[in-house]
């Protein structure tokens, strides 16, 4: 008996918490890419490179003396028109153009590998890592976990909620909807198409640097970090339905949980199989994911 | 009688000529000058220039100079050993050194018992090159990979005896093949296993494996994660707490010049062993280390000094011999002693792996620092060479 209660206290519950941490931080990844996706219908390949930009520029900024809590703040705003001019200049020159999926993926699977590259040639290869904001830990029920990793859950959980009321239950998110359901009547209900594609772009752009500001002190920043989170972000969009927000907080939670706990029982390595054989299996049976999509539900 | 004469004087001008060749030693230097491993490729240069620039001021060996002729080895076994056999039969070099990677040493390592030369490696660790692997034409002048794990399990065994030891490894070869070799080490020295763990390499996330760590309830935690991966590993330890009261151990390119920073307070008591550390206090290194900075502009490293070595084992084994051919410098080797900037170092007959001093070293406020030296017979592991 105290063996198991010692197995539930010291590995179980810690496992199922950074679970959830890490749930959170794919989350936050990958709802940008839902978003892009659901709105404009673009696969955006350099959405994880955006995740290392806002890292890089966090790193950057708090060398130049900005507190960390400002950053969190800080970074996303300076994304937008980073956003905004990718998908004005890029985007939609091959917006138009043919096969919309395979020329935007194309495109922006090339903007990734410049994206990385350019962080090479001004950062160097190695690794970087901003202080903790938080060090230490918390005990929460007789679990140690660290307090940022707390945080992380605690800012992941009001960021989902807030992205969620801004799609769902606002004018704006109203009019992106009915942009991306129906543009031309849209367009002829008065709804400015070209800007709230180029908002909803450098919204999700926004929340990928966001993401790497929060991830950074946990995860470390060096220029290949965009392919970290990247696999698992779009797995979480397949699973929850391409564009649905909820889709994705579900599948984000569920995937990590899964992983997390298969990896107590076999080999961690096996633990990536399985989290895709899931995407395998939901893929077979429900093609378009657990939840539909935005501009469709 | 024309042809006669025209006969003679060739035969005369050849032997003048071989004459003249008999006045310098002819040493190839086959190391990488080009790809990955250039930057090993520069230090083994640096070494081998240096050692040749102070015998050759000395009066050279046995009164001749040596003459070194640099061939790229591309860190490629396959060009490593065209250009080996171009250093023997054109050149006709009396020894070679500079090879890199255990794969090209192996290589050339079998191009010189078929022209019959003597070959000596400063850099390669794999254990095979004095084990398995051997050969009686191939030396090797720096320590093996087993040599690091026995340094710190001598260490284990003074320090901590009768530790408990978590094994926390990358999941693939290096990774396995590390832990392995230092778990038969530390518990060949009375330490107790509590438990092993292999992550995937490129882990975002170790904090997946501390709830086994934290339920083995260890003293010592081994590992062999390198780069990015020691960055995460460590700052998440200390982040969930679980360095506390915990010695970490590892392998030597588990923390380097090049991740030290970013892993930053978390590096702190970090301990492994090595062959060399320009901080060995000794007057051999001093002397050598000054050196090296004012000629290239840069501290040595293991390379360097291995390498610079070197050829002051073949002085004294050409010397002793009185003569440059494969099996009278061979016997010569066999069983030398002689002088480096890690101290003395002895070559073991059985399998011709130097035996010599090993150093724990610890990293404190963020630089490494000896901890402590292991003699070299205490380092040196059983010889399973049984080629020769």
């Amino acid at each position: 008996m105290p063996d198991l209660i010692s197995y539930l206290q010291f590995v179980l519950a810690p496992q199922m918490l950074n679970g959830l941490a890490l749930g959170v931080s794919v989350i936050l990844v990958a709802l940008g890419l839902t978003i892009i996706f659901g709105l404009l219908d673009v696969i955006n390949m350099s959405h994880g490179e955006f995740y290392a930009v806002g890292a890089f520029g966090a790193l950057a900024l708090s060398a130049l003396g900005f507190n960390y809590w400002v950053l969190i703040a800080l970074v996303p705003i300076l994304m937008i028109p980073i956003g905004v001019l990718t998908e004005r200049f890029l985007i939609r020159r091959v917006y138009d153009g043919g096969d919309r999926h395979v020329s935007t993926l194309l495109l922006t699977f090339g903007l990734g590998m410049i994206a990385e590259d350019l962080l090479k040639i001004v950062f160097g290869p190695n690794t970087h890592r901003p202080e903790n904001p938080l060090p230490g830990a918390t005990e929460v029920l007789g679990v140690f976990i660290p307090t940022y990793r707390l945080f992380l859950i605690a800012i992941g959980a009001v960021v989902i909620v807030a992205v969620a009321l801004v799609v769902y239950r606002t004018r704006l998110g109203a009019m992106v909807r009915a942009a991306a359901f129906d543009r031309n009547m849209a367009a002829s209900l008065g709804v400015r198409v070209g800007w709230v594609y180029s908002g909803a772009f450098a919204f999700g752009v926004a929340l990928a640097g966001l993401a790497g500001v929060l991830l950074a002190p946990i995860y470390s920043v060096f220029p290949t970090m965009g392919h970290d989170f990247i696999l698992m972000a779009f797995t979480v969009v397949i699973v929850g339905g391409m564009g649905s927000i909820w889709g994705v907080v579900i599948a984000g939670v569920l995937l990590t949980q899964v992983q997390a706990i298969s990896s107590l029982v076999i080999s961690p390595v096996w633990a990536d199989p399985i989290v895709f054989g899931v995407m395998v299996l939901v893929l077979m049976f429900r093609p378009q994911g657990i939840f539909g999509r935005i501009g469709h539900a | 009688m024309r042809l006669n004469l025209l006969t003679t004087t060739t035969i005369a001008m050849l032997l003048a000529s071989s004459a003249y060749a008999q006045e310098t030693i002819k040493i190839g230097v086959l190391t990488p000058l080009s790809g990955t491993y250039a930057g090993i490729g520069q230090q083994v240069r640096w070494g081998i220039d240096q050692s040749v620039e102070e015998i050759n001021a000395a009066g050279g060996i046995a009164g001749r100079q040596i003459e070194l002729i640099y061939e790229d080895s591309e860190a490629n076994p396959a060009v490593a050993v065209t250009k080996a056999e171009k250093l023997f039969t054109v050149d006709n070099v009396d020894f070679l050194t500079g090879t890199v990677n255990s794969g090209a040493t192996l290589a050339v390592g079998q191009v010189a018992d078929r022209a019959d030369k003597l070959i000596a490696t400063t850099v390669s660790f794999s254990d095979a090159i004095t084990g398995s692997g051997c050969s009686p034409n191939v030396f090797r002048v720096n320590a093996r990979a087993g040599q690091q794990s026995v340094a710190l399990a001598a260490w284990l065994k003074q320090e901590k005896p009768g530790a408990k030891v978590y094994y926390l490894g990358p999941d693939y070869e290096m990774g396995r093949s590390t832990v392995a070799a230092f778990k038969e080490r530390a518990e060949s020295v009375g330490a107790t296993s509590t438990g092993e763990v292999f992550a995937p390499l490129d882990s975002k996330d170790y904090s997946q494996y501390f709830g086994q760590l934290r339920a083995a309830r260890p003293d010592v935690l081994y590992t062999s994660v390198a780069g990015n991966d020691t960055v995460r590993l460590f700052t998440q330890m200390n982040d969930f707490g679980v360095s506390e009261g915990l010695t970490i151990l590892g392998a030597s390119g588990t923390v380097t010049a090049q991740n030290i920073n970013a892993i930053g307070a978390a590096a702190e008591g970090f301990i492994t062993g090595v062959g060399y550390s320009v901080l060995i206090d000794s007057p051999e290194n001093k002397a050598f280390t000054e050196a090296f900075r004012e000629r290239n502009g840069a501290d040595p490293d293991l390379y360097g000094a291995d390498s610079y070595g070197l050829l002051f084992a073949y002085k004294a084994a050409v010397e002793a011999a009185g003569a440059t051919d494969t099996d009278s410098v061979r016997a010569a080797l066999e069983g030398l002693s002689w002088e480096t900037p890690q101290g003395t170092k002895t070559i073991r007959a059985g399998d011709h792996q130097a035996m010599q001093p090993m150093y724990v070293v610890e990293v404190k406020n963020g630089q490494f620092t000896i901890a402590r030296s292991i003699a070299g017979e205490d380092a040196i592991g059983p010889d399973t060479c049984d080629k020769f």
